[in-house]
């Protein structure tokens, strides 16, 4: 292992390191970060119950956001640590780390998990190593399942996304190899197939990435609702590789964060993450 | 069974790391560790296991393992995995893991999923033969890609068609709890992801602990013990012993030792290294502490 690779480490035990920022003046401003999360607040709705899985830093932001803004009522789950309303005190990288048992209430995870899976969740958040234009995602392999080219950690939660009444799809890498015309392995179902037309009427909902705001037409083709800020349609549909829906008329930009919202951002995100995981 | 000391007294579980472990016969059949992601990992445990080269027929990676499936798996120890997840959240994905699968191995992968393999479990806990599967998971690869865990069942009831996962009933669990006291009242300080559950399943149950407490202690908080006695075979008492991973309330995981294994176990030689240094090498947990410690890595590649 080469020594410069050693020396980007800080001696000691920091488990935000791999986090650290050598720019503290990407700090200051409004990153992706702050937009992805500020969209996926505005995309929630008072009095829902939401999951959130494993790399949790956007939706956890996110619909913390919405509690201390527009949705009081809602309820989030930290999935692994079983936390229930985590106050971020702070914002945490890992789904399971103990400062998420700042919270109202502690659940075994089985629980939670199989809670949902019995259909008492409205929102599930999920991801993956691939999404497809029908919002398909993929945890598993990519390539042939029994000689893949890139082996994944498997498909976790995810599978069970339907049983919430919707699910939001979240990056942070919005690239061709993430964005692809047809996933390699269904780790979570997406849009109705032509053969499961008529039994299965939907799919996920929203897609939120480090470039864009994505929705789903009605037959369920991923459509691009906005642009963030600095992005244009044109970076999307390049670093995307399958056609996307367009919106009629110009693309409008993404809702930057209000001063009040990065207020709110500030007080829970005490490391800077939303920063420093999707910079710019 | 709870067997009392020779006295007539009740009888203490603790044991040495290196006593517990070798308990356990040569080949087992099946074995899932505690704790999530990098949380909660009996890990002194895992590496003893390592150590004395036990076997296991199946490892049941879930809900999500990091290290421990990664350890034993480059060590060659386990014959199939059922994977719910492995890998190391926002850090990356398990470098050995992928370089098994990548360039194919012997090692059995079943593609499976964490819910399913938690409903299995509480299947196992409570003798029923299998556990039918909520709706939902029929439009996904998994069914068609891991034939033999997922099957096809009718409800009974309705008629209607949908799918099954048999009874998971691990014939060892290595689970850890901050505290526990001398006859296996485990405490959890923190989240006890699916270790309660776990506990109440499995057939032999390991218990690494941070501490002892009295039962004196326990017997004034019935309400804290997350894991009772009677399903407890030994408690080691290792301070640290799930290094690099967190103990809740005790230590965070370490972000470094973790990076730096990740870099490291992305070639045979690197991990061969890692093992040699960390594993197999230290004699005991002291001795592996201090090598944490050192932070010198220069004899792994």
């Amino acid at each position: 292992m080469s020594d410069d690779y050693k020396a980007k480490l800080r001696a000691g035990s920091d488990p935000l390191v791999f986090f650290k920022s050598d720019d503290e003046l990407e700090r200051s401003g409004i990153a992706r970060g702050h937009i992805m999360a500020a969209a996926v607040s505005h995309a929630l709705r008072d009095g829902e119950t939401l999951f959130i899985g494993a790399n949790p830093l956007i939706p956890l932001a996110g619909a913390r956001l919405a509690q201390l803004t527009h949705a009081p009522n809602l309820t989030m789950i930290a999935g692994a640590s079983g936390g229930v309303n985590p106050l971020l005190d702070p914002l945490a990288p890992s789904s399971g780390d103990y400062a998420n048992l700042v919270a109202e209430a502690v659940l075994p995870f089985h629980e939670v998990l199989m809670m949902f899976m019995g259909g008492h969740g409205d929102v599930f958040f999920a991801g993956g190593l691939q999404i497809d234009r029908r919002g398909n995602c993929n945890l598993a392999t990519v390539g042939k399942h029994d000689m893949p080219v890139l082996r994944g950690p498997g498909s976790a939660g995810i599978p069970w996304a339907s049983r919430a009444r919707r699910t939001i799809l979240y990056t942070t890498a919005h690239n061709k190899r993430v964005f692809v015309p047809s996933v390699d392995f269904v780790s979570l179902a997406g849009w109705p197939t032509e053969s499961e037309v008529g039994i299965v009427s939907r799919g996920p909902e929203l897609v939120i990435t480090p470039l864009a705001v994505l929705d789903f037409t009605a037959d369920g083709v991923m459509r691009l609702v906005s642009v963030h800020s600095g992005v244009s349609p044109q970076e999307v549909a390049d670093n995307t590789s399958f056609e996307l829906a367009m919106p009629t008329g110009e693309v409008p930009t993404t809702a930057q964060p209000t001063d009040l919202e990065m207020r709110h951002m500030r007080t829970f995100d005490l490391d800077g993450l939303l920063s420093i995981i999707v910079p710019v | 069974m709870t067997t009392g000391g020779a006295d007539g007294a009740r009888g203490s579980k603790v044991l040495g790391i290196e006593e517990a472990i070798g308990l356990l016969p040569a080949h087992s059949e099946s074995l899932w560790v505690g704790g999530m992601h990098m949380h909660n990992v009996p890990m002194a445990l895992v590496r003893e296991c390592i150590r004395q080269e036990k076997r296991f027929g199946t490892f049941y990676a879930g809900p999500s393992s990091s290290l421990a499936a990664e350890l034993l798996m480059g060590a060659r120890l386990v014959e199939r995995v059922v994977v719910g997840y492995i890998g190391f959240e926002q850090l990356g994905l398990a470098p050995v893991f992928r370089r098994l699968v990548e360039k194919g191995t012997d090692i059995q992968i079943i593609e499976a999923d964490p819910g399913s393999m938690l409903l299995g479990l509480q299947a196992g806990m409570a003798g029923q033969p299998f556990a039918p599967l909520p709706p939902g998971l029929e439009r996904t690869s998994l069914p068609s890609t891991s034939p033999g865990f997922y099957q096809g069942v009718s409800d009974p009831f309705t008629g209607a068609l949908g799918l099954a996962v048999a009874a998971i009933k691990p014939s060892v669990a290595l689970v850890h709890c901050q505290q526990a006291d001398e006859y296996g009242n485990g405490i959890f300080k923190g989240s006890m992801f699916s270790d309660h559950l776990l506990a109440l399943a499995a057939d032999r149950v390991f218990m690494q602990v941070e501490g002892l407490i009295s039962n004196d202690q326990i017997l004034k908080y019935p309400l804290q013990t997350g894991v009772p006695a009677m399903r407890v075979s030994a408690v080691v008492p290792v301070l640290f012993g799930c290094h690099p991973c967190s103990s809740h309330r005790y230590y965070n995981y370490d972000d470094v030792h973790l990076r730096l294994y990740m870099a490291a176990a992305s070639s045979d030689a690197g991990f061969a290294d890692y093992v040699k240094k960390f594993v197999t090498g230290p004699e005991d947990q002291e001795e592996y502490m201090r090598r944490v410690q050192n932070q010198d890595w220069s004899s792994i590649q």
